[in-house]
């Protein structure tokens, strides 16, 4: 019977939940990762990840510690991977010529704080290797894009966190990079703020740019765009269209440890529902294997209530499937 | 119409742009200057008393001083008749005391004893470590390596940056101390000036590696100075030669070696000649700014993370 409740074995786990529909003839990816694994000491940050990115907005999400920032600096070329390989337009990322290729925004919220907007922006546009000149002038159209032309003068320091990403998404544009990294580049930005940013990033996508926008907000990143990578415990759970991976999602059966009594009255129940493709007994619990997970847990809430069933513990046991789930599920069309 | 991104161009600006942001002044960058301040006024007030001779040594513990055990030979010289021979002795050793040795005194006091072992590697600290500390503790750092320079040229570019201030610093603060030293501080200016150069140097690309190697190079470096240089290179034995201040007073020691100026006990000092401290501090200069910019080029920065 526990062999039925194995999640699944290693290999099958670090396969994405959906993978991209094969396309006919697709320009060669701007970033590629190819089964990159990156350790912290004893803490594997991401595990065998392989991922394609081309011209486009893919939202990459996450819980905390997932390993998005991991992912990002290691196409920004801040860190190594300890297996595998990550390049940009065929370059390796941690040198200083993909580095050309890639705009990076960090959620790292620091700055030369002396310096005004319009100064920090300058250096780092000399830093690039831009002349005087067009230094300053690559720097005036960056200000007027992301909204900040006439507020530029004051020192970092006494900046809003909207201007500060500002801010930092300019300096992401200032060498026009094929690819954009962007962590979290809406947060703290005010709704109007937010409205401009989208608008942005969708025409940065249409001329043609590569963005991957990490966000613990599905709902943001379903404005921009339906295509998402979902990381969980380090691995890509699920990458593709959204409503693919939901699509995909509800016909594909969920183990969940339901403990609860009297259990008798629960399993007579269950029996009777459509979305339930088996149910096992694990001792005092019940693995119940469910299709729809959305429509089931909406039933089971109802059933819990009406016959009064005294709850002790819900669990789901794919780990990777829970972590896409939370995000579906916490989304608008869910 | 847009000039193509230039490196060499950003490197340019890299070190103009850092050698101005060192220019801002910090904890360390005033402690380094109330040490000059402190260390001027000692020896303003040494050359104030005159005391740039020998006459206030002791050949051994509770025996009288030089000046002292001369004035008893020019009494004895003198009474109960004066011995024209004696006196004339009396005001050569007199002479050579107080005159002559002025260079010998200033030299192994102001110069070797404070100046190499405490105050050039603690000056140049000041700026070396701080550098790059201060764009890894403020979290700044990102900023540099998110741009499309080689990590080597960000290194160069920064520590070149940075050369000038601890040169400032320790050939400045060299300079002022010789000034207040009177005769024997003009004498020894020029003298061990090179050595002071190059000293800084080797100095320089150790603390400058120390801040790429490790998060608190500050307190590090520190503990370096005081320990390594300043305790340990005074010890008797070979130890010291792990040491730069060692080979900065060797090199220094051959070229006042026409002076008549050596180590007050050969034996124990056991020095090495002038073209080996040069060669061992122009080989650390190189290898450890090498070395800098290989762990550089290899570092993830947990500080950007």
């Amino acid at each position: 019977m526990r062999d039925l409740l194995e999640p699944q074995d290693a290999e099958h786990r670090s396969r994405p939940l959906v993978r991209p529909e094969p396309k006919v003839e697709q320009a060669p990816p701007v970033l590629l990762f190819e089964r990159v694994s990156k350790w912290y000491g004893p803490v594997l940050g991401l595990n065998q990840v392989t991922l394609e990115l081309r011209p486009g907005i893919t939202g990459l999400v996450g819980h905390n510690g997932a390993g998005k920032s991991t992912l990002l600096q290691l196409a920004a070329g801040h860190l190594r991977p300890d297996l595998g390989r990550v390049t940009l337009n065929g370059l390796d990322a941690w040198t200083s010529d993909a580095k050309l290729h890639v705009g990076y925004c960090p959620d790292l919220d620091q700055f030369y704080e002396d310096l005004s907007g319009r100064d920090f922006l300058l250096v780092l546009a000399r830093l690039t290797g831009f002349s005087q000149l067009d230094a300053c002038e690559r720097v005036e159209d960056l200000l007027r894009l992301v909204g900040m032309h006439d507020r530029a003068d004051r020192a970092l320091a006494g900046y809003s966190k909207g201007m500060r990403q500002r801010i930092k998404l300019a300096q992401a544009l200032i060498h026009d990079p094929a690819l954009l990294l962007l962590d979290e580049p809406l947060s703290g930005i005010d709704p109007v703020g937010r409205r401009e940013m989208v608008a942005l990033f969708l025409e940065l996508a249409r001329q043609g740019k590569c963005l991957l926008i990490s966000s613990h907000e599905l709902d943001e990143l379903e404005k921009l765009t339906d295509q998402v990578a979902i990381l969980a415990a380090g691995r890509i759970a699920a990458v593709g269209a959204l409503p693919r991976i939901r699509e995909l999602l509800d016909q594909h059966p969920h183990a969940i440890r339901v403990s609860c009594e009297p259990s008798d009255v629960l399993t007579r129940h269950l029996w009777q529902w459509e979305e339930i493709v088996g149910i096992e007994r694990d001792a005092q619990d019940l693995i119940v294997r469910a299709r729809n997970p959305k429509r089931f847990f909406e039933k089971l809430s109802l059933l819990i209530i009406e016959e009064n069933l005294e709850v002790r513990r819900i669990e789901t046991l794919d780990e990777s499937t829970s972590d896409v789930l939370n995000y579906l599920l916490g989304g608008t069309r869910a | 119409m847009t000039a193509p991104l230039s490196p060499c161009r950003a490197w340019c600006f890299l070190v103009g742009w850092s050698f101005r942001r060192q220019a801002r002044g910090h904890l360390l960058v005033w402690v380094a200057l109330g040490l000059l301040g402190l260390s001027a006024l000692l020896v303003a007030l040494s050359t104030r008393f005159e005391r740039w001779n020998l006459g206030f040594l002791r050949d051994g513990r509770g025996r009288p001083t030089y000046e002292e055990q001369l004035q008893m030979f020019e009494l004895a010289s003198s009474a109960p008749m004066p011995h024209a021979g004696l006196q004339a002795l009396a005001g050569a050793v007199r002479a050579q005391m107080m005159e002559a040795s002025g260079l010998w005194t200033f030299s192994n006091w102001a110069v070797l004893g404070m100046f190499c072992s405490f105050l050039l590697p603690l000056w140049t600290l000041t700026f070396a470590t701080d550098a790059l500390a201060r764009e890894r503790e403020n979290r700044t750092l990102l900023w540099l390596l998110a741009r499309p320079l080689p990590r080597p040229a960000l290194y160069l570019g920064i520590f070149l940056a940075t050369l000038p201030w601890c040169l400032l610093l320790n050939v400045g603060g060299y300079t002022v101390l010789c000034m207040m030293g009177g005769k024997p501080g003009w004498q020894a200016l020029s003298l061990y000036l090179p050595s002071v150069f190059m000293g800084t140097l080797a100095f320089s690309a150790l603390f400058f590696l120390l801040a790429t190697a490790f998060r608190r190079p500050s307190i590090l470096a520190l503990t370096y100075a005081f320990f390594l240089e300043t305790v340990a290179g005074n010890l008797p034995g070979y130890f010291k030669r792990l040491s730069l201040s060692f080979y900065t007073r060797c090199a220094m020691y051959d070229a006042a070696r026409d002076y008549g100026i050596n180590p007050p006990r050969p034996g124990m000092f056991v020095a090495v000649s002038g073209p080996v401290a040069w060669g061992v501090l122009l080989g650390a200069f190189v290898i450890l700014l090498a070395l800098g910019c290989w762990v550089f080029s290899r570092k993830e920065f947990a500080e950007v993370q």
